[in-house]
């Protein structure tokens, strides 16, 4: 006869049983990486894009520190708290502990707490500064750069080109990012002697900015600068336009996606927009050459920023744990700390002090219609750079 | 800020109110005469926009478009009415709200799967690209075309209600569709021509705002929001209280947008609780 003990036991085996072996079976065939994306909801059209560079990616790399790469897909529906439980149930389920992508900031801050309490490591897209400042933490790592490095490298070559083009308006989000990016606006401007005459703030929600433009016009500005992300740059880019304001002011989109953007613009509002981009597939790097390479004999399509996005983190996943010849995490964070490698924009390399990616940012220039060689031919590259906080003053403590 | 400045916000506001007054005529008409609560009015929107898009792709131009969008909305709507709709009329409001939320995710997936998740630029027709300029500013010469035709169809629906024999008929269906069915018409017909009618008046919309914000799958859901806004403050089923709100409503934003940006989006319900707190009923609604 079986004690009460026995049974209890018998009993938490036979609950315990299938994550264990799911875990044992994914530590000995592959190592498995989480990739948070949102395939549904508001930010569907982001997520969709990061989920096919990656795939695209891990179809190309196939292996890591000589171990087949497995890659599982967690779609977040754009909401933090299903992508928290779905990186706690991957850690604990089935022993994930590395994981890439996301959607939003928001969703990256809350996985990358997560990876951090589970032992994961976690490299993700975000713009939110604090994920390589106040609330940077030892497991992640970041690819785009924050708004200081997109504003320095926009603004100052602008400025340069432009003198006397000292009056700037802003449109701004007025959320986390949008107001990031105009505080670091600022400070550029009272750097290099231009003034910042007004600014218009708009809501998550807002579509119709007309009475935004309207305000600028009034302004009589130099400079319109638009300080936002997503579909609300494109639609704000729109309406400046056709109000007229290419005639006698000058547009810089900060922050912008790129193709992806132009293609939704089409070239006629491109042209002679200035626009901030963390990728453009048209640079002559050998990292871009194979990007461009792979994604077009896959896809048949040009990469855009969202697709290298995927791409970026997933290879960078890979070069760190190539590097550590290992999936022991503490391992791979050293390895990731200081890494090198041929990116997306050419010479990338992680920065140990804050896990920051340091990497060019472009300034792009809408070209004429008449002047593109291709389809996805919309801008010149007028420079790109690279301009990061020194790492005592990001506010970061590892 | 001066006067001037102020004044064009006003102008410019009457052209935000125009587009928002065609976004929601139709769905004040279907409430008004079927007392059908339509969720997927933004669907029959957003439907249109797509296919002038795929108009403007197919022909080069998206003028031809201005017709045909809205016949394919109302089609739609016709074919969405006889099929699903009608077997609704006779059940509870939640219900009605539910099948059209249905009816309205079903179209947003459909859209996706065939023209994916990213937005999509629809060119201002070549006639209409210039700007119109006013004293010191400037105008969009299309959201003047779009006005314009707002205006239009405002007229033109108010000689179709009020002075044709096919409005009377309406009318009188909407007060009573059964003493309209016992004097020989058939009321079903009436509804079913109405509410076409109404998708097609979306679907005129979602075309004429295509090259303004450009298409994309959740364009639907936002004109919803907004279309809702304008019938509730105007007053259910009220077609002048449609005009009046959305007039409201677009010269609060732009003006709101000038005087106090951030708080722009946010007058539009402020205006909406303050009117409603006094007139329950709307602007022109009755109780």
């Amino acid at each position: 006869m079986r004690t009460r003990r026995e049974i209890l036991a018998a009993a938490a085996v036979g609950v315990a049983a299938p994550a264990l072996l799911r875990q044992a079976w994914a530590q000995q065939d592959a190592i498995e990486v989480g990739s948070l994306v949102s395939l549904s909801g508001t930010f569907a059209n982001i997520g969709e894009q990061v989920d096919i560079g990656s795939k695209v990616a891990f179809e190309y790399y196939k292996t890591a520190a000589g171990k087949p790469l497995r890659y599982v897909q967690l779609d977040d529906q754009g909401d933090p708290g299903r992508a928290v439980r779905l990186t706690q149930d991957a850690m604990r389920d089935r022993g994930i502990r590395f994981f890439m992508n996301c959607t939003n900031s928001a969703i990256a801050l809350a996985v990358a707490k997560e990876a951090a309490s589970g032992g994961g490591v976690y490299i993700n897209q975000a713009g939110a500064d604090e994920m390589t400042g106040s609330l940077c933490n030892k497991n992640t790592f970041r690819w785009p750069v924050a708004t200081y490095s997109a504003v320095n490298t926009t603004v100052r070559p602008f400025m340069k080109q432009f003198p006397d083009a000292k009056k700037w308006y802003t449109i701004t989000g007025q959320y986390v990012f949008g107001d990031s990016l105009l505080k670091n606006l600022k400070d550029v401007l009272g750097e290099v002697g231009g003034q910042h005459i007004g600014n218009s703030y708009h809501s998550l929600s807002d579509r119709e900015y007309s009475g935004f433009i309207t305000a600028a016009i009034a302004a009589q500005p130099d400079v319109l600068c638009i300080c936002n992300f997503g579909s609300q740059t494109i639609d704000v880019l729109r309406q400046a336009v056709s109000f007229g304001m290419k005639r006698n002011t000058k547009i810089l989109v900060v922050w912008s996606t790129g193709l992806d953007q132009f293609q939704s613009l089409g070239p006629d509002i491109c042209e002679g927009v200035y626009f901030g981009a963390n990728y453009w597939h048209g640079v002559d790097a050998p990292g871009n050459r194979l990007l461009t390479g792979v994604i077009k004999a896959k896809l048949k399509v040009t990469p855009s920023y969202l697709l290298t996005a995927g791409w970026a983190c997933t290879q960078a996943t890979v070069e760190a744990l190539n590097k550590a010849g290992t999936t022991d995490v503490p391992a791979v964070i050293k390895a990731f700390e200081g890494l090198s490698y041929e990116g997306p924009t050419g010479l990338e390399k992680v920065r140990a002090e804050d896990h920051q990616v340091l990497k060019d940012y472009y300034l792009l220039l809408g070209k004429p219609k008449a002047r593109m060689r291709d389809k996805d031919d919309y801008v010149d590259v007028v420079s790109a750079e690279k301009a990061f906080l020194s790492p005592d003053k990001t506010g970061c403590k590892l | 800020m001066s006067a001037q400045v102020l004044l064009f916000g006003a102008l410019n506001g009457i052209g935000i109110g125009m587009i928002y007054f065609i976004l929601s005529v139709g769905l004040t008409m279907i409430f008004g005469l079927m007392q059908f609560v339509n969720f997927a009015h933004g669907a029959f929107y957003m439907v249109s926009a797509y296919a002038a898009f795929a108009i403007a792709q197919w022909t080069g131009s998206v003028l031809p478009a201005f017709l045909i969008s809205p016949l394919l909305a109302a089609a739609f709507a016709l074919v969405s009415e006889r099929v699903l709709l009608q077997r609704t009329y006779s059940l509870p409001h939640e219900a009605q709200i539910l099948i059209t939320f249905a009816l309205a995710i079903l179209a947003q997936e459909s859209v996706t799967m065939i023209f994916g998740t990213s937005g999509k630029n629809v060119p201002v027709p070549d006639l209409f690209s210039g700007v119109v300029v006013l004293g010191g500013f400037v105008y969009p010469s299309y959201r003047l075309f779009v006005v314009a035709v707002a205006a239009a169809v405002a007229v033109l629906m108010w000689i179709a209600i009020e002075r044709t024999r096919f409005g009377a008929m309406v009318r009188a269906a909407a007060e009573n569709a059964e003493m309209v069915g016992l004097l020989g018409f058939d009321s079903r017909k009436v509804f079913m021509a109405a509410f076409a009618f109404g998708g097609g008046l979306a679907g005129l919309a979602g075309a004429l705002a295509a090259p303004l914000r450009g298409v994309e799958p959740l364009m639907g859901r936002e004109a919803l929001a907004i279309a809702f806004v304008v019938v509730i403050l105007g007053g259910l089923g009220s077609f002048s209280g449609a005009l009046l709100a959305a007039l409201l409503i677009g010269i609060t934003q732009s003006l709101m947008s000038m005087i106090w940006p951030g708080g722009a989006h946010l007058m539009i319900y402020g205006v909406m609780t303050l009117i409603l707190a006094f007139r329950p009923t709307g602007l022109m609604g009755r109780s």
